[in-house]
């Protein structure tokens, strides 16, 4: 295969481990960052990896000139757009391919990110597929009015089938990754939360569709890990995982994979079969659309099993590593394997083929994710800014912690950046099975220091006594 | 009480502020003759429209974009050794010492007399769309903003929340921030006049205009 340098298009953690794939590859890579950034653990291991050579200091991360200008000056040849920022934007990827210098883009091919990205179409190709989804809009909805009288449907259709407090969520229709989401309750708080969510959209998305739906309470939300070579014709899925653990903003904070465990809880219907269903169905789709690189097709399941896709998320996602933990992969020349999902992605992205097949991926045990948040639980999740003066936890074999927070290595103290997500580490735990994951999930967190100071001189608050408390009930309806 | 005399002294004693330039983004840069002692213009026109004089290009994916002055003065301090380098985002590529204006010297006056909405915390600051269409339509000062009125959005780590002002009732006389770029906490955002100051700022303004000269 021949050797490509890569150019990281992102921050934090994601290019942290973006950069470490590319190493156990052997490609090069080119790391970007900002001023902001200029302490983040991704520019300190690129130095440490490539040297200054591999670092370029740019305005944002989000002006694409900005990412090919720096690919043009240092004769990248592919460029990695990791979750967030350009991983879902299709014209960022048709630029990336047809420019006067091309560069791959590692994700998805531009037309499958451009029919997968809006949910609205996701909606209606899954539809034509006998895919189950949610009842609610299947178009954007620019008009207010247009707006009203769905939720009004909405409501009634609650009040027949005997919900005392009917839900409507508001949802920008080209958002993603919790961000542009509302839950609504009556009529009322349903006009300006439209109103807000279109101009949030508008702002940030440029997009002013707005997606109406019924809101489903006591669900859990699933994911089913899918990969597929160039050309769209083979696909396989890396299990399933649960990501229910969530804030108010409806972001992920725990993700557990397999999705259920009918091993050690008991669910009120055939949890195997639903796993079998949802797997079945994102792979078909998956083949039926030609999707070419990893994804995610994202579930939510009722307390009576029953699956409704919610999106697919065209891109490698956070949790990506809480599915490799558990997934194995079979070969003649790699014996029994986990699976590291962001190299498989590059070398897909970079035209390998798959090299197997379902029967060759396995599962074992259940990995566990946490991810390490400075923010205020108690006080609607709240972000908290401010400075980390200690960070560390005691390394174990069944652990894996990725974190850009340089206090964990250095020792030195460290600003968290206002201009990016709080997010300041993702711990991966690995048991043979749900009561060793979560125990050693609980002596993960009971290890873990973590101690700074907000803005104001008081002590930094963190979602770790969040994780510790919800820990013992995941999987759990 | 506001000694405007002393202020004025003060200025009178440094009446320059040196502006670094920085490039915006990355690119190739290609200065354009100027040298150390070159005057150079600001913007111009009735809505500044016209751009200040060429200081540099910067050439990124073949679209070459000028760099011009921002505010008119005397360049110093070139960094020549770019010269046709790939560049990064924020380095340094000159310095303008630009003299001020009476304006200038008017606004810095008023900002210790006007009343200071201050950013709470470090984060990108808008206006809700209902001030913000109000001021593109009738101007700052066609803004009467009141205790408890919500005016801002608070953008920080992609959470947006809004928030009220609070102080006294009046009009914005100025705009400290740019919408979309950040602010660091205790920055104001805006200065609201309060009708009793009309007098002072009168006064503020007749000083200026009487003691002021400008030096270019």
């Amino acid at each position: 295969m021949p050797q490509h340098k890569i150019l990281i298009a992102n921050r934090g953690e994601i290019a942290m481990r973006i950069l470490s794939a590319c190493v156990r590859l052997g490609h090069g890579f080119v790391c970007v960052y900002t001023e902001a950034d200029a302490a983040s653990g991704h520019v300190r291991l690129a130095r440490e990896q490539g040297g200054e050579g591999s670092l370029r200091r740019i305005r944002s991360y989000q002006d694409a000139s900005e990412i090919f200008a720096v690919a043009d000056a240092t004769n990248a040849t592919a460029v990695h757009p990791g979750y967030g920022f350009f991983a879902e934007d299709f014209r960022f990827a048709r630029r990336a391919e047809t420019r006067d210098r091309p560069l791959v883009f590692i994700g998805p091919s531009w037309g499958v990110i451009r029919d997968l990205g809006d949910k609205i179409n996701t909606k209606r190709i899954a539809r034509s597929l006998g895919v189950p989804t949610i009842p609610g809009s299947d178009r954007p909805i620019f008009d207010e009015m247009e707006a009203v009288e769905l939720a009004l449907t909405i409501f009634a259709f609650q009040r027949e089938q005997g919900i005392a407090e009917g839900c409507v969520l508001v949802k920008a229709s080209a958002g993603g990754g919790g961000m542009g989401i509302e839950e609504v309750y009556d009529l009322d708080a349903f006009r300006s939360a439209y109103r807000r969510i279109r101009n949030y959209a508008k702002r940030n998305l440029s997009d002013e569709g707005v997606l109406i739906e019924q809101r489903i309470f006591d669900f859990n939300h699933l994911e089913v890990q899918v990969a597929g070579e160039r050309g769209g014709k083979n696909a396989v899925h890396f299990g399933t995982r649960n990501c229910s653990v969530q804030s108010l903003g409806r972001q992920k904070r725990i993700e557990v994979a397999p999705g259920f465990d009918a091993a050690s809880i008991e669910y009120a219907f055939d949890a195997g079969r639903v796993l079998d269903a949802i797997t079945s169905h994102s792979v078909n789709m998956a083949l039926a659309v030609g999707y070419d690189n990893v994804g995610t097709w994202e579930w939510i399941v009722t307390p009576k099993g029953e699956p409704f896709l919610m999106e697919v998320n065209t891109r490698i996602q956070v949790e990506n590593g809480v599915s490799g933990v558990i997934s194995r992969l079979r070969g003649a020349d790699r014996g029994e394997a986990r699976v590291d999902i962001i190299a498989e992605q590059l070398r897909l992205g970079l035209g390998e083929p798959l090299g197997y097949t379902q029967a060759d991926v396995s599962f074992s045990g259940v990995g566990i994710e946490y991810r390490v948040i400075a923010e205020d639980p108690s006080n609607r999740f709240t972000p908290c800014l401010g400075r980390i003066e200690r960070f560390s936890w005691r390394p174990e074999p069944w652990l894996a912690v990725s974190t850009q927070v340089p206090t964990a290595v250095t020792g030195e103290p460290y600003d968290i950046p206002m201009d990016y997500d709080p997010n300041l580490a993702l711990a991966i735990i690995w048991g043979a099975d749900l009561r060793e994951a979560r125990a050693r999930g609980e002596a993960f967190l009971d290890g873990l220091v973590l101690e700074g100071a907000d803005a104001s001189g008081a002590p930094l608050a963190t979602n770790v006594a969040f994780l510790r408390a919800r820990t013992q009930t995941l999987l759990h309806f | 009480m506001l000694n405007v005399k002393e202020m004025l002294e003060e200025l009178k004693a440094s009446p320059y502020e040196e502006i670094e330039v920085v490039t915006p983004h990355t690119g190739v840069i290609q200065f354009v003759g100027l040298k150390a002692g070159d005057r150079v213009a600001g913007p111009g026109g009735k809505w500044n429209e016209k751009p200040g004089s060429v200081l540099a290009t910067l050439t990124r994916e073949k679209n070459k974009k000028n760099i011009c002055a921002t505010q008119k003065g005397v360049v110093t301090d070139i960094a020549a050794d770019l010269e046709g380098q790939f560049v990064e985002a924020g380095v340094r590529l000159l310095t303008i010492r630009h003299f001020l204006s009476k304006d200038e010297v008017i606004a810095r006056i008023l900002k210790k007399a006007l009343y200071l909405f201050c950013a709470p915390e470090r984060a990108k600051y808008y206006f809700v769309p209902e001030i913000d269409g109000k001021i593109k339509a009738g101007g700052e000062q066609s803004v009467k903003p009141r205790d408890g009125m919500e005016m801002f959005i608070v953008s920080r780590m992609k959470r947006e929340t809004p928030l009220a002002y609070s102080g006294p009732e009046g009009i914005i006389y100025a705009v400290y921030f740019q919408q979309g770029d950040n602010v660091d906490g205790g920055q104001p955002l805006i200065g609201v006049c309060q009708e009793s100051q009309l007098t002072l700022i009168q006064d503020v303004v007749n000083r200026v205009q009487g003691e002021w000269e400008e030096q270019d």
